[in-house]
């Protein structure tokens, strides 16, 4: 079924089982989301989800954090390559202010992302990675499954890293409320279609 | 699913533009073609994240158009088109995207560049950072990660990541950028032969 | 494996121009001075290692109407036509490139860590505008220090500790930092970081600035003993800055002879002495190195300098990732390029940096036809486009037949001879036939009548009488392009010793495995073109005659490697 395909072309009917959700009040999410999944999805207070991105939470639960933007063609929770362990306790957590952008992978299996971090285009985040506060992951990087990724680091060209001491964690988050103000003026939201 | 075939897949303009019925144009009040464009299946335009008018008197409230293609473009499957977007006066905008003439964008691409030139080549797989600015008679390679706010100037091979330019377009090989012939190749009519 | 896309290279002359290499100077190997010969050159050995540097696909070449000789990038003379910066497209003039160097002197950097565009931010946030947006719309502009940051690898100028004042003029307020005031004195819009680097005397450490003062101090040395010693001979030799007057007397009273010179008392020349302060720009080394040692120690080997950093880097000396300072992007030309042999104009570009127009662009693909190569099935109905089988390797020992599609860009009809030799030079000998070495191409006309342009689109549509793959005629022909067929038998890639009977006295046997790229089929082929043009007319009024112009027969001829496929190893 499609649900199994990542990033695959989906239809405009949702296919796959209908994921039960918890949203908060103040969320904008657009009309072609697709939330899948048996697990719970919870999304807190003013994220946005963009259209046509893909929260999964057949592997387990997707929590996403407040004030967090999922751009298209997002697809948070994907199983990996490896079967689905069950001892999985929770599928993908997102804390507050994470960016996850255009056509990132987000693998599910207690995978965790710290407070602030930016996944950036077409990046991929294995299964059970930890990422630590205010990281930035660059373009098409990729974070190999399991692995701890220590607070501010930027992984960069080809695998490099670097830790960032830029000190600009206040005006990042700044900057992601006004884009979200904007975002919630741009994208008609529909959350009721999502609700049962 | 089987397609539906006295639809047809494609939709044909009156000013040439060729629009598969699979792409994904969102806000397409905002989004202008040239002429004579392609859009494969799976491309995606986001036209809903458009300039929000200025709150200035005078600035003109018509369409804010965001995102601008020229003619002869050729937007290749998967490929994405997102205007940038950045804090400007204090408020969060989104800057209109625009595209020249006989641009190609090859498959699984990510163009969010401030503007493109004309007889630009990008290949498949290559993210354009925010407000990038790329010149005429550009080409970039598979696979290119050009970051945000980078300028390219015209003539110039550009690879990596991230990107750097490693080499000058030839005075020959101007002609390659045409795409007129692929435009031509493009076959809407549901009768023809394969593809 | 990945596909191969069947190519084609041609050679230009100027690889003759250096002279005919003799064969004793070539390599004793069992390829290219064996090679059988046609034309009276040796048949052109693609895999030898000079002619990597003389083939050109087609689209590098310019072609001389004059000399009537193509030109390829190696020989043709270059000259300046416009300096820009490639960041901010700003157009330099070609003095202040001589005095400030060749990078650019505006707010352009590159990161030094990742390489990528620096953009200057500021540190503050602009403050919440919207209720002090004025009339004007103009809000207020961000206040606070300004630093340099990467926008892909997060990189900031504020880690080595710099923040500038203003957004503008960057260059300068950089170089100030680096250079310091005057003579080390703690320099304007540094902020304090470590003491170890910013003290006050390690501040003017820029090569550049010592050698500035290492100069004017010894200028000062030499000009002060010149004017003790003798005369103005010693005074203009001194300024050429080598040796030390009392050597450059002791020398001309050498030869002039001149014994009463010699026993003048001479007044003691003031001693010239070297450098030795710091305003002198004397550094002593320093031979302590446990403060860089500790600072390995504390960040491990991702705290040192790669080496691409460091080559990039303008000064030289950087050793830790907090030494590495923002780089000036080097500026790029537009560039003329001429003949190098008639002085004729080849391309030429417009000044202008932002106008993409060539006022001259004498491209070799506008007057030598061009070659596509696809494999020939015979299956295949005519006209039909065959299926992209690029990927397709060759198979040993079996004859595979290929499609070469010449298209004549001339207006006028052309005459093309091909020649290759029987086998190709290399190791692994192929087997090469070309059906139908001889032909013409009719002219590309501008205007065709419809009549020619049905036809076209018939013979697409229609099945004709399929085309044989007959010797000495071409496979297809259209209105301006003619396609042949190619057969080549690949050798097989076993790597024997040849048997005894056949082993040429004196030739190394070469068994070793296969090296990079020797398996990919290419032919060597000979070329030659045979057209008629009109004469050029330097006559004034010879406006009637032109029919009765005599036509001037030309011709041109040159080598061209066509990469067919690779061979599979079976």
């Amino acid at each position: 079924m499609a649900s199994n395909k990542r990033q695959s072309i989906l239809p405009r009917v949702q296919a796959g089982p209908k994921a039960p959700v918890n949203f908060s009040s103040s969320i904008t999410i657009a009309d072609t989301a697709i939330l899948t999944g048996n697990h719970t999805i919870n999304i807190s207070s003013d994220s946005v989800i963009h259209p046509r991105s893909k929260l999964d939470s057949s592997g387990g639960r997707v929590t996403i954090g407040r004030r967090c933007i999922v751009h298209e063609r997002t697809h948070v929770g994907a199983p990996g390559p490896a079967p689905p362990s069950s001892s999985a306790s929770f599928g993908v957590l997102l804390e507050d202010y994470v960016t996850v952008e255009v056509a990132a992978v987000i693998e599910s299996g207690e995978t965790t992302i710290a407070e602030g971090c930016l996944i950036g285009i077409g990046a991929r985040i294995g299964k059970g990675a930890q990422l630590g506060k205010h990281c930035t992951i660059t373009a098409k990087s990729v974070v190999s499954p399991g692995e701890r990724v220590p607070d501010y680091t930027v992984v960069y060209s080809n695998g490099v890293r670097r830790l960032d001491k830029r000190g600009v964690n206040d005006l990042k988050n700044k900057a992601q409320a006004r884009q979200i103000e904007v975002l919630r003026r741009l994208i008609p939201s529909n959350p009721a279609k999502f609700k049962d | 699913m089987s397609r539906k075939q006295p639809k047809g897949e494609w939709i044909e303009t009156d000013t040439g533009n060729k629009v598969n019925r699979k792409a994904n144009l969102i806000g397409t009040q905002h989004i202008m073609l040239g002429g004579k464009t392609v859009i494969m299946p799976d491309a995606m335009i986001r036209g809903d994240l458009a300039r929000t008018a200025t709150s200035a008197a005078g600035g003109p409230p018509g369409s804010n158009t965001a995102v601008f293609i020229g003619r002869y473009c050729f937007l290749s499957k998967g490929c994405c088109l997102r205007p940038p977007g950045r804090i400007y006066k204090g408020a969060f905008t989104y800057m209109p995207l625009r595209l020249g003439d006989h641009v190609f964008i090859g498959e699984g691409s990510i163009v969010q560049a401030a503007t493109v030139g004309s007889h630009v080549h990008i290949a498949k797989d290559v993210v354009v950072g925010e407000f990038a600015i790329i010149k005429d008679y550009v080409r970039i390679m598979e696979g290119t990660i050009i970051p945000a706010n980078m300028v390219i100037p015209s003539f110039s091979i550009v690879a990596g990541q991230p990107a750097r330019i490693i080499g000058e377009v030839p005075e020959g090989g101007h002609e390659a950028f045409e795409l007129r012939e692929r435009y031509k190749s493009v076959k809407t009519n549901p009768l023809a032969a394969g593809s | 494996m990945a596909s191969f896309t069947p190519y084609s290279y041609i050679q230009c002359p100027c690889f003759d121009a250096t002279g005919q290499a003799r064969p004793s100077d070539e390599s004793p190997s069992a390829s290219s001075s064996d090679a059988p010969e046609s034309d009276d050159d040796h048949a052109f050995d693609p895999r030898s290692p000079r002619s990597n540097y003389s083939l050109y696909p087609i689209e590098h070449l310019l072609y001389c109407v004059d000399c009537n000789q193509i030109r390829c990038p190696r020989c043709v003379a270059e000259e300046l036509v416009t300096i820009y910066c490639p960041s901010c497209l700003f157009e330099v003039g070609s003095s202040s490139v001589k005095t400030e160097g060749n990078r650019c002197t505006r707010s352009c950097f590159q990161c030094p860590v990742c390489i990528g565009p620096l953009a200057v931010q500021s540190l503050e946030p602009a403050p919440e505008s919207s209720s002090l947006l004025t009339a004007d719309n103009a809000a207020p502009p961000a206040p606070g220090p300004w630093a340099l940051c990467c926008s892909y690898c997060n990189w900031s100028s504020s880690e080595i500790g710099i923040k500038f004042d203003k957004p503008q003029g960057i260059f300068g307020q950089l170089a100030k930092i680096r250079d310091g005031d005057g003579h080390g004195d703690i320099s304007v819009a540094a902020v304090d970081a470590a003491p170890t680097k910013k003290s006050g005397d390690a501040e003017a450490d820029s090569t550049k600035s010592r050698f500035a003062l290492m100069r004017s101090f010894y200028q000062s040395q030499l000009a002060n003993s010149n004017s003790t010693s003798s005369g103005n001979l010693s005074g203009t030799l001194g300024e050429y800055g080598y040796g030390s007057p009392t050597a450059l007397s002791r020398i001309m009273s050498l030869y002039s002879g001149n014994g009463l010179a010699a026993l003048k008392p001479k007044s003691r020349p003031t001693e010239i002495r070297e450098a030795d302060s710091f305003k002198d720009g004397f550094r002593p080394s320093n031979l302590d190195e446990s403060s860089s040692i500790s600072a390995l120690r504390e960040n491990g080997y991702d705290g040192t300098v790669t080496n691409s950093q460091a080559t990039s880097q303008v000064d030289e000396g950087a050793r830790f990732v907090e030494d590495l300072w923002p780089i000036p992007h080097l500026l790029r030309s537009k560039r003329a390029k001429r003949c190098p042999v008639c002085r004729h104009i080849l391309s030429k570009p417009e000044a202008k940096v932002n106008n993409t127009r060539w006022r001259i662009r004498l491209v070799a693909g506008n007057y030598i036809p061009s070659i596509s190569i696809k494999p020939l099935n015979p299956t295949d109905t005519p006209g039909l486009p065959v299926p992209d089988t690029s990927s397709l390797t060759l198979t040993p020992l079996k004859p595979t037949q290929y499609l070469l599609t010449f298209k004549n860009q001339m207006f006028d009809q052309i005459k093309v001879t091909l020649a290759t030799p029987a086998t190709t030079p290399g190791r692994f000998a192929s087997r090469v036939t070309v059906l139908c070495p001889q032909f013409t191409i009719d002219a590309n006309a501008e205007d065709y009548d419809i009549n020619e342009a049905l036809k076209d689109d018939r013979r697409q549509d229609k099945e004709e009488a399929a085309p044989q793959v007959e010797a000495g005629k071409p496979w297809e022909r259209g209105r301006n392009w003619v396609s042949i067929v190619v057969e080549v038998i690949p050798s097989s890639l076993r790597i024997e010793p040849k048997p005894a009977i056949l082993r040429k006295p004196g030739e190394a046997e070469d068994l070793g495995p296969l090296k990079e790229d020797e398996d990919i089929l290419e032919i060597p082929m000979f070329v030659r073109l045979e057209w008629e043009s009109e004469a050029a007319q330097d006559q004034v009024g010879s406006t009637a005659s032109k029919d009765k112009e005599a036509k001037e027969k030309r011709e041109l001829a040159y080598w061209c490697v066509l990469g067919l496929g690779r061979i599979s190893q079976d």
